[in-house]
């Protein structure tokens, strides 16, 4: 599965990284292809291109504030949760995620 | 009634982003005042109020004390925009201006900002024909939205909002000693329960609205305890290694090794992945030294008008060396008490063979991820 993310947290010194790893970390592990954008308050690192969101199965956003930019996720599955859930289970929550794109998948055909 | 709890439910997680978002614009801009006033006051600087009288302390210090005065607007502002997008910023803005004006400050903001932000949100969903549909967030949302806000605030909540801030100060600064030292534990333990997480923003959003209304005591109480299990935990590693118990893995060594350095910047989070194989024990020994930090800092009254910034603004603070008595009693509480109820580890476990365990992670309540 393709994934694009938004990571940005209140402080956008902490969480918001931490976020940023576990779900690399986890996402390398289930064999899923990950790309993650920080709005963090240095401000947005790692901008999403518009390639990847076009490509990408699902987008993801964990994040605690309201962040910028999410129009550009009008045309993909969005999932939105805490930045503490995916430091907490970041596999599960991707597992999770699968589940629920191919429950959508096969309802469609 | 599941609809109606599950809705309940959704509203409260929006208030709580719309908070958080507000608070995240408004840090950055409260610790750069916060420092002005402490760089100027610490050369004898005071706000002035013409530029003859302005030198670099004066300078300082009156910038600081301005930047202040703008929190309750980047409050209310960022809460309209978390609302409303780009439309409430105006009219949030200015509901943070009338929550000045009435003298109700972090209170007024908050309460302004979500008064602002629903209404511009209600006005932005009216259909309007086309021709006027650039005049919508130019002219139409902030206009009306301010207008509806000033009524609202002036007339309504005015006098309710004024008198809540003045009674709550009046008890705050009514407090004795024992008083406060109470107070004080209650604000540092709750303050770092969670370890920075949800529970902690509850006391920090409150230690940083009576700031804003000149209460520094309860500023000095967060700064200081969000440092002591960070601290208390990389203590204890030093005193269980005097008495040859090793408490703590190779892994969680090194975790320490980023811990402590992220704590000094007052960074608390840095011990989660520490504390998390030894809840149980880890969380009481942490809570009773960020109380005792927090009673000593707020019983002997040492205040911090920096909200943020860890070891590097206890120079800023009221009373320094207080500042640092109540850390470092609290982290040596912390980390002796650790070093003596954490179990200790034999030579294997202390090297754990890199066994990546699928199943460390924790249970984690799934239902409400969903696609949108």
């Amino acid at each position: 599965m393709k994934i694009v993310c938004v990571c940005a947290c209140t402080s956008g010194i902490a969480h918001t990284y931490l976020a940023k790893a576990k779900l690399e970390k986890a996402a390398t592990e289930l064999g899923d292809e990950i790309h993650i954008e920080t709005q963090g308050t240095i401000g947005t690192e790692n901008a999403l291109t518009p390639e990847q969101i076009a490509e990408a199965d699902v987008a993801l956003l964990a994040v605690d504030i309201a962040t910028t930019g999410n129009e550009r996720f009008k045309n993909i599955p969005t999932v939105k949760v805490g930045t503490s859930l995916v430091v907490k289970a970041p596999k599960k929550l991707l597992k999770k995620i699968e589940e629920e794109i191919k429950e959508r998948k096969s309802k469609k055909e | 009634m599941k609809t109606f709890v599950t809705g309940a439910k959704k509203a409260g997680s929006a208030v709580k982003k719309h908070l958080l978002t507000s608070i995240s614009y408004m840090l950055p801009l409260v610790v750069a005042s916060g420092l002005l006033i402490a760089i100027g006051n610490l050369m004898g600087g005071k706000q002035v109020t013409s530029l003859a009288q302005m030198n670099f302390p004066n300078s300082m210090t009156t910038l600081g004390v301005l930047g202040m005065g703008l929190l309750p607007s980047f409050i209310a502002g960022y809460i309209g925009y978390s609302i409303a997008d780009r439309p409430g910023i105006a009219p949030g803005f200015l509901a943070g201006q009338i929550a000045s004006f009435l003298g109700a400050g972090f209170l007024g903001g908050i309460i302004g900002g979500f008064i602002a932000g629903y209404i511009a949100l209600g006005i932005r969903k009216i259909k309007v024909p086309r021709w006027a549909n650039g005049l919508m967030p130019m002219l139409i949302v902030p206009t009306v939205t301010a207008i509806f806000t000033a009524l609202i605030m002036f007339f309504l909540l005015g006098q309710p909002l004024t008198a809540a801030t003045t009674a709550l100060n009046h008890f705050i600064t009514g407090l004795d000693r024992s008083q406060r030292a109470l107070y004080g534990f209650l604000i540092g333990w709750i303050g770092c329960a969670d370890f920075g997480g949800a529970i902690s923003k509850i006391p920090n959003l409150i230690c940083d609205g009576l700031l804003l209304d000149g209460i520094k005591g309860p500023e000095g109480i967060k700064v200081l305890a969000a440092m002591v299990p960070p601290f208390g935990i990389t203590m204890s590693y030093f005193f269980a290694k005097l008495f040859h118990k090793n408490i703590y893995t190779k892994r969680e060594v090194e975790n320490i090794e980023v811990a402590f350095p992220m704590g000094c910047c007052m960074i608390t989070e840095g011990v989660i992945p520490i504390a998390m194989n030894d809840l149980l024990r880890t969380l009481p020994c942490t809570w009773i030294g960020c109380g005792i930090t927090g009673m000593i800092s707020y019983g002997w009254e040492n205040e911090s008008s920096v909200p943020s910034g860890g070891i590097f603004v206890i120079p800023a603070m009221s009373k320094p060396l207080v500042a640092v008595i109540a850390l470092v009693a609290g982290s040596l509480v912390t980390g002796i008490l650790l070093a003596i109820i954490k179990k200790p580890l034999t030579a294997e476990q202390v090297n754990e063979i890199a066994n990546e365990s699928q199943d460390d992670e924790k249970d984690v309540d799934l239902s409400g991820v969903n696609l949108q």
